[in-house]
């Protein structure tokens, strides 16, 4: 017998994190919604992402991971492995990191500290331009 | 989870507190919102493991910062909850035994500092992980391997000092420990074995130094925080030889375990087979509702068609031999020989040779995809590990599985068991997959696992490392002479932690100042 939800800390966040993308993905600030803030990153920094992506998150989040079998099963093949989806937010990926979603457990601040997020959710997240320029299974780091 | 202060600490004195560890490590690495009190919390617990509260965390650099650290926790009376990595899943993970402990997270001392290639082993600081190591290895081109654990995410030192195991002959963790660096809980830093002299070349050589040998003291204990661990690496061999086999039938463990027993006493075999049954395999692989969704325990012949889609056995049997060539084969025909007596199964044979990739070789290669288990029931999974130690003998090992499985039935949990061997006993590791915002389920699983400890007792088998909650049960299992065991170790926690500022309650160990929260 399930006797609470399950993602009762999530659930006003989830709706925070699909305003903010719309917010961006129209490109301009409502009233009374968040302002988001634009960061330009240099390929320099999607690089270092990639690199901390790989060493923090590649655990369970590169082909044949456990994070990549359960996101295969949830959300289908197509949108399994983190670094190739395009669908993500900056401050989603932050968020799921601190508090956790379904088994991913959330992440201290010791094991990945804020400026190592920031330059992992901006990797994420990257945009078109710059997934051209990465090698899309992160090879360079091998 | 809102903030639990420690006990007998007024909200002034721990924000004091606090202040005073930010002077040390500066204040972004005092971790104290609500969010970072979360993701300390036991992310495995069952239900949402809030007797395991911490109040905050604290992460220092280097030895010379946690020496601060323990002194201003002796001065404003903080507990402190030391980690390596945190990432002792199924027992507690980086949560604290008692609730407003703050954790002592160690995550940011992660340097290696000396890797011997000649001698075989390293010099490490407890947040380097599996990964991190493997990783150092490889880059270096050092032929050494690493003993390393089926789940790989967590610390080198943190899985050595709660005496966890691999799967090379070096798989026994905690005997590969030589040396250790530790500040005491008077925040004096000391050093074991040879280390103790400040010119010694033999530090990582000699586990013994002059007089008490002092490592193993510090393993699984709350006496003191380990901030740097040599630990011994196996030379990469020549070649191993992998054998695996499939036995179809329950009972096929005790003739097996009378089979392997002597082989591992005597050498044949060197590192520990392990024999599990196959509900691991199938919950890598797959989750419980694609085979059932009733109530109570997956039912045997249901069991059997996910067996028989999958192709296993009752029991998966793993084991590999390292070394030279034909040695290798020599031992390989006396293992099948042995088999042959009981079944005509056959083994599939796995060979790697030096130079081959390595991640068929049977070098411990760090992986996280065993953790892809907690999915068997959906969810917000998590596991519990049941490990009580038991001679290697059929009697003993068919006696206990039967009387385990018949609880997991009668409680209503799918059995899910391993025995490995060592040399002199089996380690038997028992799990229970839960969805941990599923009550009814947690409440069983909290209420087999008291069944199955009270039921080890009576045959006088000890865990050998348990959940948080359930420190203080076992530690009473341990009743010769009244306790004198528990007495001894909190004569010396006292002695040592007179003000009991270093994990109060692990491993049941309580300082007098604390005394009372035991459960």
């Amino acid at each position: 017998m399930r006797t609470k939800p399950r993602f009762r800390s999530l659930a006003p966040f989830m709706v925070f994190a699909l305003t903010m993308s719309t917010a961006i993905a129209i490109g301009m600030a409502r009233p009374g919604f968040p302002q988001v803030k634009r960061v330009d990153y240099s390929a320099q920094q999607f690089e270092e992402g990639s690199r901390l992506f790989h060493a923090r998150c590649g655990y369970c989040h590169l082909a044949g991971g456990t994070g990549t079998i359960m996101l295969g099963r949830r959300l289908g093949k197509d949108r399994a492995l983190l670094e190739s989806r395009s669908d993500l937010t900056s401050e989603y990926v932050k968020k799921i990191t601190r508090v956790g979603l379904n088994s991913m457990p959330p992440h201290t601040r010791i094991e990945v500290p804020d400026s190592e997020l920031d330059l992992i959710a901006a990797f994420i997240t990257r945009p078109a331009s710059a997934r051209a320029q990465l090698p899309p299974d992160g090879a360079a780091h091998e | 989870m809102a903030l639990v202060l420690p006990p007998n600490v007024s909200e002034k004195n721990f924000q004091k507190a606090l202040d005073a560890f930010a002077g040390v490590v500066g204040r972004q690495w005092v971790l104290s919102t609500e969010e970072d009190r979360n993701t300390y919390m036991d992310i495995y617990a069952p239900g949402d493991g809030d007797d395991h509260t911490p109040s905050a965390a604290v992460g220092p650099q280097s030895a010379e910062e946690v020496q601060a650290i323990v002194r201003i926790a002796n001065q404003y009376k903080v507990p402190l909850w030391p980690i390596s990595r945190g990432k002792n899943l199924g027992y507690g993970a980086a949560a604290p035994r008692m609730n407003g402990t703050v954790v002592l997270d160690l995550g940011r001392m992660k340097r290696i500092l000396d890797v011997n290639e000649r001698f075989g082993y390293c010099l490490i600081e407890p947040g380097v992980g599996f990964f991190d190591l493997f990783a150092y290895l490889q880059e270096h081109k050092i032929p050494l391997w690493m003993s390393v654990p089926a789940n790989a995410w967590g610390s080198v030192v943190g899985n050595a000092l709660e005496r966890g195991y691999g799967y090379t002959p070096y798989g026994e963790n905690t005997r590969n420990i030589c040396g250790m660096e530790i500040v005491l809980p008077n925040g004096e830093l000391v050093r074991t074995g040879t280390g103790a002299m400040s010119n010694s070349p033999c530090w990582q050589l000699f586990k013994y130094g002059f007089g008490p040998s002092w490592d193993q003291v510090f393993v699984q204990s709350n006496f003191g925080v380990v901030t740097k661990l040599g630990m011994w690496l196996m030379p990469e061999p020549e070649a191993t030889l992998g054998l695996n086999i499939q036995l179809p039938n329950p009972d096929d463990v005790g003739w097996a375990v009378d089979e392997l027993a002597p082989l591992r006493l005597n050498g044949v075999i060197q590192q520990s087979p392990s024999i599990g049954n196959s509900l691991r395999t199938a919950a890598v692989q797959s989750q419980r509702s694609q085979w059932y969704q009733g109530e109570g325990a997956m039912p045997d012949d249901v069991l059997r068609e996910v067996l028989n889609k999958f192709n296993l056995g009752w029991w998966g049997i793993s084991l590999r031999l390292y070394g030279y060539d034909d040695v290798n084969e020599a031992h390989a025909k006396i293992i099948k020989a042995a088999f042959a007596k009981h079944t005509q199964k056959e083994f599939e044979v796995v060979k790697w040779h030096r130079g081959d990739p390595i991640a068929n070789s049977g070098a411990g290669v760090p992986s996280a995809t065993a953790l892809q288990i907690i999915n068997w029931r959906g969810g917000r999974g998590g596991h519990l590990g049941f490990s009580p130690i038991l001679p290697p003998t059929s009697e003993h090992v068919l006696k206990q599985f039967h009387s385990t499985k018949k609880r997991y039935e009668e409680i209503g949990v799918d059995y899910y068991g391993s025995f490995t061997l060592f040399e002199r006993y089996t380690t038997n590791i028992n799990m229970m997959i839960y969805d941990r915002d599923d009550t009814a389920m947690t409440t069983k699983v909290r209420s087999l696992f008291k069944v199955l400890v009270a039921d080890a007792a009576k045959e006088g088998y000890s865990e050998y490392r348990t959940h948080l909650s359930d420190m203080d049960d076992v530690a009473l299992t341990f009743d010769f002479n009244n306790h004198a065991l528990l007495r001894l170790n909190e004569t010396v926690k006292d002695a040592l932690d007179p003000n009991g500022i270093l994990a109060p309650g692990k491993q049941g160990i309580w300082p007098k100042a604390f005394r009372g929260v035991r459960a």
